[in-house]
């Protein structure tokens, strides 16, 4: 290859790059601007809200809400009892043990006494077959909960046996290891009930992190910042995508994920798809897509809202090694997920499905990582010519690092100014140091599961959950 | 010195595009600053706030108690009462102070009731606050409008009716639902009269909140609904069938029965579990000779009438439906042939064996 040859390469790369950043940069200001408006409508719109009769109103739609656990033994009393305390008039609990070898069934039928019971399911999803039966219990007091012993077959095979059994109107899909605030279910359900030009297919919650924050009696006492900074920087980036990421895509209508550690969903449309795809690690994101997808094929006006609310809080990984493994997973799902609904992508007939979110997702959040990969590999490349100038390089990097820190700010300010959540004297200066040392410390790792979740997802296909070992909220409790 | 004006040469001598990118790093550098400026005098301002908010809070909850617990002569004036009132209208001049002095005034008229509601509602009205309310209804902000519509009502301000209605088809849904509940809280039953001519949708919330409103009333005597039922809107149809089922309207069989073959299917389907309350039986013949051409959400909700209006004649069409292909009607339909003959339902033939129809019966005959 001569040198002029080179050059056209070096210079082709050149712009593929400076496009491809000043589109990434683009695309989060108009997201963050998307998201204000939305914050600010959803402020005046809620601000005086009476969720009272809702609360107690005999005709409030019922709601089923479906926890899947897996050797939860160690939480499991504590978590069903926070689920239990929800302030809804019309609600049930379904608990599907998904073949867990620890004794959590022993200790759900002895806490809540429960009874073995015959019950008729409607199998309309197919599930892996009930393992001990479906148990109820005989204390009036916990007349809601129903407990189902199956065979193992992943989380989504667990939520699509909740999904069968429940009898409600919607599901309220959570991780039986988050906790609820006790009025989650009233404003979950308001955009269900108050919509009346489109049909609400699913509702999104925001999980924030509990860690290092005081929970009592399944109730969150108060809210603080943990200790170590992976934890911190989960806290950042959780407020950066929740309150100004999903925030936006809800205004735009774009809502592609839905955290699997809580959302509702219009059960009908759920089992209309066939549930949730068992085939994936990302089911969460998967169900979405589906629902969407099924709705533009079958002409019909829809909607997936959010609640930006702090309803939802749960344990973020602690350590290196589990956050890497969780993180490969999501890599893994999306790929998955956007592999799987391809058709979609550029296709006119999905609308804004097609033309706006799921190119997005494609090109800033699939093929974020390789590009910044290959960007590193390119200024090494560079390097070794000896074609790098030193002084543009440093302009550059300090121009997205500033971004990066500016967007991560204006996350901070978006949640001050409405939640404010984080009150504690001290905790405002730990997240801006946060937000201006968490490219270094943080985002190296977040690229290097990312690369490991591509690098598996090709190679190491048998690859499923990992294994996330959970200290439990209840150990928080104050002293 | 030397090293900015090195800087310059260099800056100056550069691309277009570096130069730009140099720009927007001075840009963003220069963000990072005022943004962590602004983030800390937030956080200050919003923990001083919240500090001289509980402070005011439980000075204006102290004044309000002393108000309730004054002496007063004949008329219900007293000079106590009258510094309190002084005290206030300081305060309310001031717009913090007044948000704190509304929200305590809610917050004590929300864990009081009798006489001493009513001694805050007189309150408030003696005071500028309702002043200030009504002048909130003339703001080009719909949420400013919705907040003193929500204000009147909750201190129970009848005489603001006719500045309250100007807004009964406002644009936005969230006034409209502020002037439906003031009118239903303020006017009981009278207040649904919006519902004559209202164009606008009523959605299942609202319907839910006027509906709760309306049950905590001491008169429960419902005014006529069929217009209602009659309308155009089929939002107003679905609330007065909510009506008719929450009131037991037997009256309204015949407006009813009508109502089987409306068109839309929400309405439909709201219906059939009325007349199922209302053990309206003529419609079951209605719903059978349609049965096929209706949609599995009303064939499911007929089966569940029927659960509560079975006769023995219903037996030959129960037994039609014994192997539907629709899991819910066929559950339905052998608990139906169970009750009704309970031989046939023993003798059914159980195949195939791992059928939903085998796994209904065997439930069936167990439970």
């Amino acid at each position: 290859m001569d040198t002029s040859t080179i050059n056209i390469i070096l210079l082709i790369f050149h712009y593929l790059f400076f496009i491809y950043t000043v589109s990434v940069i683009i695309s989060y200001i108009v997201l963050a601007f998307f998201s204000i408006v939305e914050t600010l409508e959803y402020q005046k719109k809620n601000r005086f809200v009476n969720y009272k009769e809702i609360l107690s109103s005999s005709i409030s739609p019922s709601i089923s809400i479906i926890a899947p656990a897996y050797n939860e033994s160690l939480n499991i009393i504590e978590n069903v009892r926070s689920l239990l305390s929800n302030h809804y008039a019309n609600y049930d609990v379904i608990i599907v043990n998904d073949g867990s070898k620890d004794d959590s069934l022993e200790k759900l039928i002895k806490s809540y006494s429960l009874v073995k019971v015959d019950y008729l399911v409607n199998e309309q999803i197919p599930t892996k077959p009930l393992r001990e039966g479906i148990f109820k219990s005989t204390n009036p007091a916990f007349e809601k909960l129903i407990v189902v012993d199956k065979e193992n077959g992943g989380k989504s095979d667990a939520l699509n046996m909740g999904l069968n059994l429940s009898e409600s109107q919607y599901t309220a899909c959570i991780d039986v290891d988050c906790l609820l605030l006790e009025d989650a279910l009233q404003k979950m359900i308001k955009p269900f009930l108050e919509l009346t030009e489109v049909q609400v297919i699913a509702t999104g919650g925001v999980i924030r992190i509990a860690n290092a924050c005081t929970i009592k009696d399944g109730k969150l006492l108060d809210v603080d910042m943990p200790k170590s900074m992976l934890e911190r920087a989960q806290i950042l980036e959780y407020i950066r995508s929740f309150l100004l990421g999903r925030m936006a895509w809800s205004r735009l209508n774009g809502l592609l994920v839905i955290s699997g550690a809580f959302g509702m969903f219009d059960k009908k449309i759920a089992i209309e798809i066939g549930g949730y795809d068992t085939n994936t690690v990302g089911e969460d994101m998967e169900i979405i897509v589906r629902m969407r997808r099924h709705m533009e094929e079958e002409k019909r006006k829809y909607k997936v809202a959010y609640i930006p609310d702090p309803l939802c809080w749960t344990e973020a990984p602690d350590n290196y090694k589990i956050f890497t493994s969780q993180r490969n997973r999501w890599t893994r799902g999306t790929i998955e997920v956007l592999r799987k609904h391809r058709k979609i992508a550029l296709n006119p007939k999905y609308k804004s499905l097609g033309l706006v979110s799921f190119p997005f997702w494609f090109i800033f959040e699939r093929m974020a990582p390789i590009i910044e990969v290959v960007g590193i590999i390119y200024f090494c490349v560079l390097m070794y010519l000896k074609a790098l100038r030193w002084d543009y390089a440093f302009v550059f990097f300090i121009s997205a690092y500033l971004f990066t820190v500016v967007f991560s700010l204006v996350a901070i300010l978006s949640e001050e100014q409405t939640y404010h959540q984080y009150k504690k004297k001290g905790t405002g200066i730990k997240l801006i140091i946060t937000s201006l040392i968490e490219p270094f410390i943080f985002h190296p790792f977040v690229l290097y599961a990312a690369i490991r979740g591509n690098f598996d997802y090709i190679f190491n296909k048998k690859k499923k959950w990992g294994v996330m070992t959970r200290k439990g909220l209840s150990k928080k409790e104050a002293v | 010195m030397n090293k900015f004006q090195y800087f310059l040469e260099y800056y100056n001598g550069e691309p277009l595009i570096i130069q730009l990118v140099w720009m927007v790093s001075c840009f963003l550098f220069l963000t990072v600053i005022i943004l962590i400026i602004y983030l800390k005098f937030l956080r200050v301002r919003l923990r001083e706030n919240e500090k001289i908010t509980e402070k005011y809070t439980k000075d204006y909850e102290l004044l309000l108690i002393t108000y309730l617990y004054a002496e007063t002569d004949e008329n219900g004036v007293s000079l106590e009462r009258q510094s309190v009132i002084n005290e206030l209208e300081k305060g309310i001049e001031n717009t913090f102070k007044r948000k704190i002095i509304v929200a305590t005034f809610l917050k004590l008229g929300n864990e009081i009731t009798g006489e001493m509601a009513e001694s805050i509602h007189h309150l408030y009205s003696q005071t500028k606050l309702k002043k200030y309310a009504l002048s909130k209804l003339k703001n080009r902000n719909w949420y400013i409008i919705a907040r003193g519509i929500r204000e009147l009502t909750l201190f129970h301000v009848k005489d603001a009716h006719d500045q309250v209605v100007k807004h009964v088809n406002h644009s936005r849904r969230e006034v409209r639902k502020e002037v439906q509940l003031y009118l239903v809280n303020l006017f009981h039953f009278e207040g649904l009269n919006f519902l004559d001519d209202l164009q606008t949708p009523l959605s299942e919330w609202d319907q839910i909140q006027l509906l709760e409103e309306l049950q905590k009333m001491e008169d429960q005597q419902i005014p006529d609904i069929s217009l209602w039922l009659k309308s155009t809107n089929k939002y107003v149809v679905i609330f007065a069938l909510k009506l008719a089922e929450i009131y037991n309207q037997f009256g309204m069989k015949d407006v009813l029965i009508e109502l089987i073959s409306h068109k839309d299917k929400k309405v439909r389907l709201e219906l059939i579990p009325v007349l199922s309350h209302l053990h309206v039986i003529e419609a079951k013949e209605i719903f059978k000779n349609n049965f096929n051409e209706s949609s599995k959400d009303e064939q499911i909700e007929f089966f569940k009438l029927l659960e509560n209006l079975i006769e023995p004649s219903d037996e030959p069409f129960i037994i039609e439906h014994i192997y539907n292909e629709n899991f819910e009607v066929k559950y339905s339909a052998l608990k139906l042939l169970k009750v009704l003959n309970t031989t046939k339902f023993e003798n059914l033939e159980l195949t195939p064996p791992e059928s939903d129809f085998v796994k209904i019966v065997e439930f069936i005959k167990n439970y």
